[in-house]
């Protein structure tokens, strides 16, 4: 199993511990990780809002690459994954679209062929490599912990726009539940963290973050489970910025699937890695780290 | 002239009016019933808008008449299996389900019931109250039989040992009939749509979501309580109720896109009825258009308004959600003409979901090499000019397995006595 | 509203019947009344260009897709959201964070960079540099679809 790693934005500049993990892990369970040369920005959010075919272009230039590289791309970032996902299926079903793409491609030398796929972590956890291999990579289950899982909304919708069926929740839960810790049901689980609005209006993300995190407190979990670094950025340090703006304390650590898979398999963090989590997960997983 | 007799498939109210209109002209007509009894969805809802009459008492004097005149046989616990031939010269393969019940002897008495050990949930009353597995699905059943479900016997045998006419034979085997019949007519009736196939309205786990054939069970005095309105969670009286319209119907995603017809008449018709029983309680009914046309609708609607009080708000809500401790459900809805966003608390919710051609229809609809629409309702051979004769000539099709239209109770009738004016035309002719 | 309904993102609009599903799963429109998806639309369906494109109401979505997971008609109301956008920045409303992650792609290819500390430990832990290699294609790309002018004017 090989794929064309796609690494986004965020990651290298806010989130490094994922990639180190991420990197530490996949080979023990033999998926093999080429970088992609030269990608640029998915184009979230942000820069779909303000031009289509810019979107369009900017995400086609990146599946492009990994056509070249003959690999499907894997994707850490929910953003990343449901932009070039999008733009990837919508190419492949309509001939106009693609030509007119295209031609805007043909500026820079690249045609888009539709001849790859785009999968995100747990699609590759849970599809290829498989929730059986991933279990029988466990060395030590991590037990007696309660976690909410963090799919995100980019993970699991638009089930209907994206014309299958994204991975979701219970391939997330079913991941976890392998590496021994206990995956909770909770309301508003499908609920967004917030993340998009960051910097565009902080209030409100703030006040939805504020929410999403009320709803983790109400199930009594010990931890949330994310997967994509925006969720993390959003609960983990947006988790302090709601307690500066309403003063309440949720003591809820943030920690990424490929961490806990990584503890799993007997595997420690280093020091930094432990202090990228902005609330402490040093009490909840003491002698684990 | 050899006078040739009619097969009639599905014993629901335009089924039986079918074969009534039919005997009562002089012609033999077989009533083919895939269940233990005739009478349909009619048997199972309490009252009937906009009249407000009992459906039973409407409907078991029609079904009687079935039982009792001399040119009607009926075949319950039947199945169709094969047809051949064409108009005026069918030959119809029918399996008789063993019920393990000598029909001729059995008086309905139910002292095999009262003994029968194993429970299982009432179909009839859409799994809301039990039943033993030899039953009558109803206390006006006709025939006036009982029938032991197999699948759920222990064959402990004490049904045999208490029956005091004998009636009961464990081991009854299916039998094959052939009917030589000139014309056929098919009246199968709808299913309804599985809510749960809708998450965020929580049908299917939590348990005061409700469908309203669900709730026409629990206020219909044969019912699992009685007639009594209480919440499945804990038998309190609700004392606010939801109904949320267009549940699977007109939507595009699940590919019901069409109006299922009869809902928005049926949900005030229930909060009327609700606010009979309850005077107290208060109904609130979102809906996204508000579809009461025909004589006497309107002027039904505005009642429940001014007189009853219910609440009518133009909303398709959102999201519905469980409070775990009291299982009392919230439910989130934009007021779209206020513009505002609210969440209400119910004790109970009524959800209105789509009427879908029967699971069984497509299949069916081969057997007899007729077509069916995209949605797998029976296709009309012309849906201006003919529309209760189906693509094949000498079958004919009336009810809701036709399709929506207006849907009601009168129109199944009307469609019920069209297909026997039609079918009379083709044995005439012949 | 055929401005909308001809764009790719847009055509969902034809089908809204405003029943209220979408505004009534919004996460946003259950913190704040300002943001209301339905009523968005409505104001598209019945042409209020001014009082929707210079204002702040595009921006309050989360791109959470909730609403368009809802929608019975298959309105995509969250893709709608992205045309209703689109049209607002060409009609030049475009809040800052969203024009400085514009530029920012524009300059580097990235909406985001590291900073010195993130740049340091990654070379201290030997993973690959983070270049602006690719940058000359991006920009060829933006200045062809015109989103560089976009960039540049604000």
């Amino acid at each position: 199993m090989k794929y064309a790693f796609f690494l986004g934005c965020l990651i290298p500049a806010r989130e490094l511990s994922y990639e180190v993990s991420v990197r530490k892990v996949l080979p023990e369970l033999g998926v093999e990780l080429v970088d992609m040369k030269g990608a640029n920005c998915c184009a979230p959010f942000s820069i779909q809002s303000v031009d289509h075919a810019s979107w369009m272009a900017l995400a086609a230039r990146n599946l492009c690459l990994a056509e070249e590289m003959g690999l499907d791309i894997m994707t850490l970032c929910n953003d990343c994954y449901e932009s070039l996902l999008m733009v990837n299926n919508i190419l492949k079903r309509n001939p106009a679209l693609r030509d007119q793409v295209n031609q805007i491609l043909s500026e820079v030398g690249k045609e888009y062929k539709g001849k790859i796929d785009v999968k995100n972590l747990v699609d590759v956890l849970s599809g290829d490599v498989g929730v059986d291999k991933v279990k029988g990579a466990i060395k030590e289950p991590i037990s007696g912990l309660r976690v909410g899982t963090q799919p995100g909304c980019h993970l699991t919708k638009p089930k209907r726009i994206h014309f299958e069926v994204l991975r979701g929740f219970n391939e997330l839960d079913a991941l976890v539940q392998a590496t021994g810790v206990e995956s909770v049901p909770y309301e508003r689980k499908e609920m967004c963290c917030g993340g998009p609005l960051r910097d565009i209006n902080d209030d409100l993300a703030r006040q939805v973050s504020r929410e999403k995190l009320i709803a983790l407190k109400n199930a009594e979990v010990q931890a949330v489970v994310t997967v994509c670094p925006f969720c993390f950025l959003q609960l983990d340090l947006g988790q302090l910025e709601v307690k500066r703006h309403f003063n309440e304390e949720y003591n809820l650590p943030v920690i990424h699937f490929i961490e806990l898979l990584r503890m799993g398999m007997g595997m420690k963090l280093d020091d930094w890695e432990v202090k990228a989590h902005r609330i402490p997960i040093t009490e909840l997983l003491k002698d684990r780290l | 002239m050899e006078e040739k007799a009619v097969l009639v498939v599905g014993g629901g109210i335009s089924g039986i009016q079918a074969s009534l209109d039919l005997a009562s002209r002089g012609y033999k007509v077989y009533l083919v019933e895939k269940s233990p009894s005739i009478g349909g969805r009619m048997a199972q809802l309490d009252k009937t808008f906009p009249t407000m009459d009992c459906s039973m008492c409407i409907l078991a004097p029609k079904m009687i008449d079935c039982s009792h005149h001399p040119n009607v046989q009926l075949l319950t616990y039947s199945e169709v299996k094969g047809v051949k031939g064409s108009a005026g010269n069918f030959v119809v393969t029918v399996l008789r389900k063993p019920r393990f019940v000598d029909e001729t002897k059995c008086t309905g008495c139910g002292i095999c019931a009262d003994h029968c050990p194993v429970e299982v949930p009432n179909e009839f009353d859409e799994q809301l109250g039990m039943r033993k597995a030899i039953y009558m699905p109803f206390p006006q059943a006709v025939p006036r039989a009982m029938t032991v479900d197999k699948v759920n016997c222990i064959e402990c045998g004490l049904c045999q040992k208490m029956c005091q006419a004998g009636a009961v034979d464990l081991k009854q085997q299916p039998q094959e009939v052939e009917l030589d019949v000139g014309a056929i007519i098919l009246s199968i009736g709808f299913d309804l749509f599985d809510p749960s196939q809708i998450p965020t309205y929580g049908y299917g786990r939590y348990r005061n979501v409700i469908t309203a054939l669900e709730l026409e069970r629990l206020l219909c005095a044969s019912g699992p309580t009685g007639g009594h309105l209480i919440r499945p969670s804990d038998g309190r009286i609700p004392r606010k109720i939801a109904f949320v319209q267009c549940v699977g119907s007109r939507d595009r995603r699940l590919g019901t896109t069409y109006c299922s017809s009869i809902c928005c008449k049926y949900s005030v018709k229930d909060a009327v009825l609700i606010k009979e029983h309850e005077p107290n309680t208060t109904v609130s009914i979102f809906y996204i258009d508000l579809r009461a046309f025909g004589k006497g609708f309107q002027v039904f609607v505005n009642r429940a308004k001014s007189e009853y009080g219910v609440r009518f708000i133009r909303s398709s809500p959102g999201e519905i959600m469980e409070n775990p401790l009291t299982k009392d459900l919230t439910v989130w809805y934009e007021d779209t003409v206020a513009g505002r966003i609210e969440n209400v608390t119910f004790d109970l919710v009524v959800l209105c979901p789509a009427l879908l051609p029967r699971t069984d229809a497509r299949e069916l609809a081969k057997v007899f090499g007729i077509e069916v629409d995209d949605y797998g309702f029976f296709k009309a051979s012309n849906v201006l000019t003919n529309p209760v004769d189906t693509t094949v000539s000498g079958i004919f099709a009336c009810g809701y397995c036709l399709g929506p239209k207006t849907g009601d109770i009168p129109d199944s009738i009307m469609q019920g006595s069209a297909t026997a004016a039609r079918v009379a035309e083709v044995l005439e002719r012949v | 509203m055929g401005e909308i309904a001809n764009t790719p993102r847009g055509k969902g609009i034809l089908l809204c019947i405003q029943c209220g599903r979408c505004s009534s799963s919004c996460p946003v429109a259950r913190l704040t009344g300002e943001h209301n998806p339905r009523r968005l639309m409505e104001m598209v369906i019945l042409g209020f260009k001014k009082e929707v494109l210079p204002t702040q109401l595009p921006w309050y979505c989360l791109s959470c897709f909730t609403c368009l997971d809802r929608c019975p008609q298959g309105g995509d109301v969250g893709e709608v959201m992205f045309a209703i956008r689109n049209l607002a920045v060409k009609q030049g409303n475009t809040p800052a964070g969203v024009a400085a992650q514009a530029k920012s792609l524009y300059e580097t290819t990235r909406v985001i960079n590291p900073v010195r500390t993130a740049l340091d430990r990654r070379e201290s832990l030997g993973l690959s540099k983070i270049t602006t290699e690719g940058l000359e294609e991006v920009q060829k790309i933006l200045r062809r679809t015109g989103m560089e002018k976009i960039v540049k004017s604000t």
